[in-house]
């Protein structure tokens, strides 16, 4: 390579004059193209390109309590819109829908606060997001009865966890639930670590009370082939990170067991590489598993998902413009959410 | 016979119990399980009350608002 193509391109300075909408800023922050900002910038063209494209699959991968941080909405909006195709996420972040769908609220709090006087007064944190327990209760409660209801009408029939979060969108009526966005829209979502959630608890109470005679039974192995198959179904695969772990790798291995890799990549994430978790692993550690494709279209940007992933949204979403309608590209036949 | 509740002998002061209407009201996981009503008063106080109690505000604010 010749030093003239090295110093092919020089930095444009970030100008702010009057109004901007937010790609315009997305757009100064590409004519930089430098740190965080040419990473969010490359991580908008990429997600414009996957749902651009019609036969790729959008994946997102949600960990960390971004649901009780406020991404509820924009997450069931999207699955609405079809600009992701299957979700992936903790069962804490569903746990929280769940809250919210049976009329529970999260609090603005701090940081900063004496957690022994939040203990007394039963309110948890997350860092500075406060929940009554009262909200957990009162989902106890309910799900409990869901769990009832769903264990008489499955009769010892395994359920996946898609099954079981369609189950769950069939019983919450709140429109702006993501479960519920989920099962009006047939939109896949995988739970891989369901029982490590609130949902796990629940069980134990539903299970406890029936003296673990027809309980409700959900196997987190039975999506392994449904998810495989999503991905070998679609000429493409595409896939959102936000933080990472147990719902990153869910997608990544579902990419690698169909031997083709995925071909579109970001990854929103604080994490760091050098301990070895899966959150902070590059995206070129995850090249040499097979896991996405040497030539992939990818990006990390190592920033707040709360700030990050709302700005790629609004980017897109003022790119594709207001007509932009996409159908929703999972080719699974057998995944259908029972009536 | 039931016990005769003593001064800190009430549910909200017992670990079975959760917030379920701050300060008024709490769940009874114990009473829950066996399928009774599991919300009671926070000042009232059940044959199963556990002799260990929850460091919370629950029977202070109860009584405050009582005043």
């Amino acid at each position: 390579m010749q030093r003239k193509e090295i110093l092919r391109e020089p930095v444009q300075h970030i100008r702010i004059k009057g109004k901007l909408t937010v790609n315009q800023l997305v757009q100064q922050f590409q004519n930089s193209g430098s740190f965080g900002a040419g990473r969010v910038a490359a991580a908008c063209d990429i997600y414009e390109r996957m749902v651009r494209e019609d036969d790729c699959t959008v994946f997102l991968a949600l960990a960390g309590a971004m649901v009780p941080a406020g991404l509820r909405q924009l997450v069931a909006d999207l699955l609405r819109e079809n600009l992701i195709d299957v979700l992936v996420t903790t069962g804490a972040n569903m746990v929280h829908d769940a809250i919210e769908a049976l009329g529970g609220h999260h609090y603005k709090g701090h940081w900063a606060v004496d957690d022994y006087m939040l203990y007394k007064n039963h309110t948890y944190r997350i860092y500075d997001v406060f929940v009554p327990e009262e909200d957990f209760i009162k989902l106890d409660m309910e799900l409990v009865k869901i769990y009832d209801q769903m264990a008489n009408e499955n009769k010892g029939k395994t359920l996946s966890s898609t099954d079981f979060a369609w189950e769950m969108g069939k019983r919450l009526k709140d429109s702006n639930s993501i479960l519920r966005a989920a099962y009006e829209t047939k939109a896949p979502i995988f739970i891989p670590a369901v029982r490590d959630s609130e949902f796990g608890y629940i069980y134990n109470l539903h299970a406890t009370r029936r003296q673990f005679k027809n309980t409700l039974v959900v196997d987190a192995f039975k999506d392994v082939p449904e998810i495989i198959s999503i991905c070998r179904g679609s000429s493409k695969n595409g896939m959102i990170v936000i933080g990472g772990g147990v719902p990153r790798n869910t997608i990544q291995s579902a990419a690698l067991a169909t031997k083709s890799g995925i071909d579109y990549a970001v990854v929103i994430t604080m994490d760091r590489a050098e301990t070895g978790g899966l959150s902070g692993s590059t995206l070129e550690e995850t090249v040499s598993w097979g896991k996405l494709k040497g030539q992939a279209d990818k990006t990390m940007v190592i920033g707040d998902a709360m700030i990050v992933f709302p700005i790629m949204v609004a980017s897109v979403k003022e790119r594709l413009g207001r007509d932009f309608r996409r159908a929703r590209s999972v080719k699974y036949e057998n995944l259908n959410p029972k009536e | 016979m039931k016990k005769k509740p003593s001064k800190h002998m009430f549910c909200g002061n017992c670990t079975s119990h959760n917030a379920y209407d701050f300060p008024d009201q709490v769940f009874c996981t114990r009473r829950f399980l066996k399928n009774q009503n599991a919300i009671v008063s926070t000042l009232w106080c059940c044959e199963d009350w556990y002799p260990s109690a929850q460091e919370c505000h629950c029977i202070e604010e109860t009584l405050k608002k009582q005043k």
